[in-house]
């Protein structure tokens, strides 16, 4: 659900996805759980203040995550090298660096989500489109084939059912997992392939060839709040690494483990 | 004289194919013209369509030899409404149109205000079109050809996938749009409520050439047995007026109108022969998330019964024929098939039981053999092999296959494919046969064909039950009919009843006969002769 209202849809889609994959890149190159930790909190932060999120939102979109960040946490923890044993019981031995290394993990992939979630929950398909043939030059051609191809999708899920449904009154069990994914997808690419000529024909009807000059309805462009935006989200991520460091947690990820 | 639209001496043959698709046809369109391409299904008209607006061999590649003159801007309309948009919204879409053409942006705005406006589409912009029903999409299509302003419009079938109701609206919107000067070329399958506008109708043969043209009430009378014999639906009551027909107790049409009253009467006043039951619904609920969609449903379907459920888009009939062979769960009541509740049914056993033809048989198919297919079930049964020849091979003799027994299901025709979709349900005696709307789409040959298998069926004893939306077919067929409206059943009775009852009936037409009845009996009270 995308909601256009909030104040973080009103930023340009190729400058918030640019923004949102550079805070990512920098989580990558952290490699302790405290400054993670942060750069997640402030994540969730900027979806409740900009983003329109409240708690039910979160516990329904982010919450089920937890179940990922405790399984890789835990694979990390039970089974990551180090010698600071905390505890041992079974086949599992618990070490300082696995703990640390596992929080930095489970940390660092929880801020991918919220940081994607933060993205894709605020920004229009059309207007991304849109803001990647005129910010990014992507050709028209491969623009609006995407849009066309989207509305493919729920398309594709009513025909699956459908055949699903005809496949059990006819009493049809494919044996094999690739046996019975060759029965389903065949059809269905079939009528796909029919159905992506038919809709390119009708587009070609009405004059589009992705080459000639045109004149589009949306024309996003960067504003003076899309840099702002930037500015606020990069100062807000560097001090909560100078604060980090300044705590001494902060550690990079060409630094080599420690603890 | 500079020529508008016109073609000479074309032919088209596709790749891969060693016979011409269309030959020699000339055409000559004068502009403002309204010229309708007639004949039977695979003659090549689309494909004279295709030709005249350039989309052959522009975009789709075949081998074309003659001359074509067509004007600059030509727009298209397709039959499929779910594959003919690129865009999201509304708005959008239209806008594509104008973006295509280069339009400056900030003239858009009042110029999709205008298309939608015309194409009387009365939605907010930011619509998503995957809400819309067929018929809004269809007109959404409109608006975008509109915005086009194209001198030509080519008309594919534009009403093929939408029920009457929506080909009503739709034709009644192209005619008001037809009377400024615009040329419209058109190929449909449903002529009600088109043909009578037309200037010129050009008929087809199955080969791909032209064996006639000019003023509809000429080919319709000139070709008469040409149509027929290539089973193109004809329309209900043009080139006659029902003025004319009701004024002439001997025409042709008053007396078969009459002749199809008196048998639909005979058989609603026919004694209810004691049946056993097949199917006995109680009191079901079912419901999508929190919105009923039927509601304490309660009915029995009894051996060699045929009931058709009728009803506007999206009033549950859909929902209840699946209900009936157990693929949608109700939320409350109880469906039985011969006395047991359907969910203690083994999922095997219940299919020898019941039968179910999908709207789109292909998605049904499972083998790669006409043969195959047929014999399927007792395949996976594993039925003894001859007994199993035996019967598959009167079943494909039966529903005239017999000659495909070896192609693939895929590469027969559309008539060919519906009605193995229904021989493949009948290998057990299914006791109950469910269709979902079986004529769809099809034309008048294939249909009545279809229908009269199923009638044999009947006879011996098959219960079936049909969604449809053709009211003739349920008069003239189904022995009772099941209207559903705001998910309760509204009239549960003999065709003849619900027809010729006073009340007005929302959402369906009446056959002829019983708009004409209608008018005998209200015209001995109030206009002694009829207006139009």
């Amino acid at each position: 659900m995308v909601n256009t209202s909030v104040r973080l849809a009103q930023i340009n889609p190729a400058v918030k996805l640019t923004a949102h994959l550079m805070v990512m890149l920098f989580l990558m190159m952290i490699a302790d759980p405290a400054t993670s930790a942060l750069l997640w909190v402030l994540s969730i932060v900027i979806g409740i203040l900009f983003g329109g999120w409240n708690i039910q939102y979160i516990i329904k979109r982010i919450v089920p995550y937890f179940a990922f960040f405790l399984l890789v946490f835990w694979m990390l923890a039970a089974f990551g090298k180090g010698e600071h044993i905390v505890g041992e019981f079974a086949w599992f031995r618990i070490t300082e660096e696995g703990i640390y290394n596992g929080l930095t993990i489970a940390f660092r992939m929880l801020g991918f989500v919220t940081y994607g979630l933060l993205f894709t929950s605020t920004t229009d398909t059309t207007q991304l489109v849109m803001s990647m043939i005129h910010q990014y030059r992507l050709s028209p051609k491969w623009g609006y084939g995407l849009l066309a191809g989207l509305r493919f999708i729920p398309l594709f899920q009513s025909e699956l059912s459908q055949m699903k449904a005809a496949h059990k009154i006819r009493g049809f069990h494919a044996q094999g997992k690739l046996k019975s994914f060759a029965r389903y997808t065949l059809p269905l690419f079939t009528q796909g392939i029919r159905k992506a000529e038919r809709v390119a024909i009708a587009m070609e009807a009405r004059g589009f060839d992705g080459a000639k000059p045109r004149t589009y309805y949306h024309v996003p462009t960067i504003r003076r709040i899309d840099w702002m935006y930037c500015a606020f989200l990069f100062m807000a991520v560097l001090s909560l690494t100078a604060l980090s460091f300044s705590f001494g947690w902060l550690h990079w990820t060409w630094n080599g483990s420690s603890a | 004289m500079a020529q508008h639209l016109a073609c000479n001496d074309v032919s088209v043959r596709f790749y891969g194919t060693s016979s011409l698709t269309l030959r020699n046809v000339s055409i000559s369109v004068q502009p403002g013209e309204k010229v309708l391409l007639l004949g039977p299904s695979g003659c090549g008209k689309s494909t004279l369509l295709s030709v005249l607006s350039g989309i052959i061999p522009g975009t789709i590649e075949a081998e074309v030899t003659g001359s074509i003159i067509r004007p600059a801007s030509v727009g298209v309309m397709f039959q499929d409404p779910d594959a003919q948009f690129c865009m999201l919204t509304v708005g959008d879409e239209i806008a594509f149109s104008l973006e295509n053409r280069a339009i400056p942006q900030h003239e858009m705005d009042a110029r999709i205000d205008t298309a939608m406006k015309q194409a009387g589409l009365f939605v907010p912009k930011d619509t998503l079109i995957e809400t819309l029903s067929g018929g809004m999409k269809q007109r959404l299509a409109l608006a975008c050809l509109l915005a086009l302003e194209a001198d030509v419009l080519f008309l594919d079938e534009p009403t093929a996938q939408l029920d009457p109701q929506g080909r009503h609206d739709i034709f009644s919107l192209l005619k008001s749009i037809a009377a400024s000067n615009m040329t419209m070329i058109f190929v449909e399958h449903v002529l009600d409520g088109l043909i009578d506008w037309m200037d010129r109708v050009i008929l087809l043969d199955a080969t791909g050439s032209i064996i006639g043209e000019g003023t509809p009430q000429d080919v319709l009378r000139q070709y008469a047995k040409e149509i027929e014999a290539a089973g193109i639906w004809r329309p209900r009551l043009f080139p006659y007026t029902m003025d004319k027909v009701s004024a002439d107790p001997s025409h042709p049409l008053q007396i078969a109108w009459r002749d199809s009253l008196e048998q639909s009467k005979k058989r609603a006043q026919a004694p209810k022969q004691k049946r056993l039951d097949i199917c006995n619904v109680r009191d079901l609920t079912i419901s999508y998330g929190k919105t009923n969609v039927l509601e304490h449903i309660s009915f029995d379907i009894t051996e060699g019964e045929w009931t058709a459920i009728v009803g506007e888009n999206g009033a549950g009939k859909s929902t209840l024929l699946k209900a009936l062979a157990g693929l949608e769960k109700g939320r409350q009541g109880n469906i039985y098939i011969q006395n047991r509740p359907i969910r203690k049914w083994p999922t095997a056993k219940l299919y020898e039981q019941v039968g179910f033809v999908f709207q789109n048989p292909e998605l049904q198919f499972v083998t790669d053999r006409v043969y195959d297919e047929v014999a399927f079930g007792g395949r996976i049964r594993k039925f003894d092999e001859s007994k199993l020849s035996e019967k598959t091979h009167r079943l494909l003799q039966e529903f005239s296959l017999d000659a495909h027994r070896d192609a693939h299901p895929f590469t027969l025709s559309q008539g060919q494919k519906r009605r193995l979709s229904v021989a493949t349900m009948l290998l057990f005696e299914q006791k109950l046969l469910l269709l979902d709307e079986p004529t769809f789409g099809q034309d008048e040959a294939t249909s009545t064909q279809l229908l009269a298998r199923l009638m044999q069926r009947k006879e011996q004893g098959t219960a079936i039950v049909m969604v449809t939306h053709d009211m003739d077919i349920v008069d003239r067929y189904a022995d009772r009919v099941l209207w559903i409206s705001d998910g309760a059943i509204r009239f549960d009775g003999a065709p003849y009843r619900l027809f010729s009852s006073e009340e007005s009936i929302p959402g369906l037409t009446r056959p002829l006969s019983y708009e004409w009845e209608r008018r005998v009996r209200n015209g001995q009270h109030k206009c002694p002769i009829g207006t139009n």
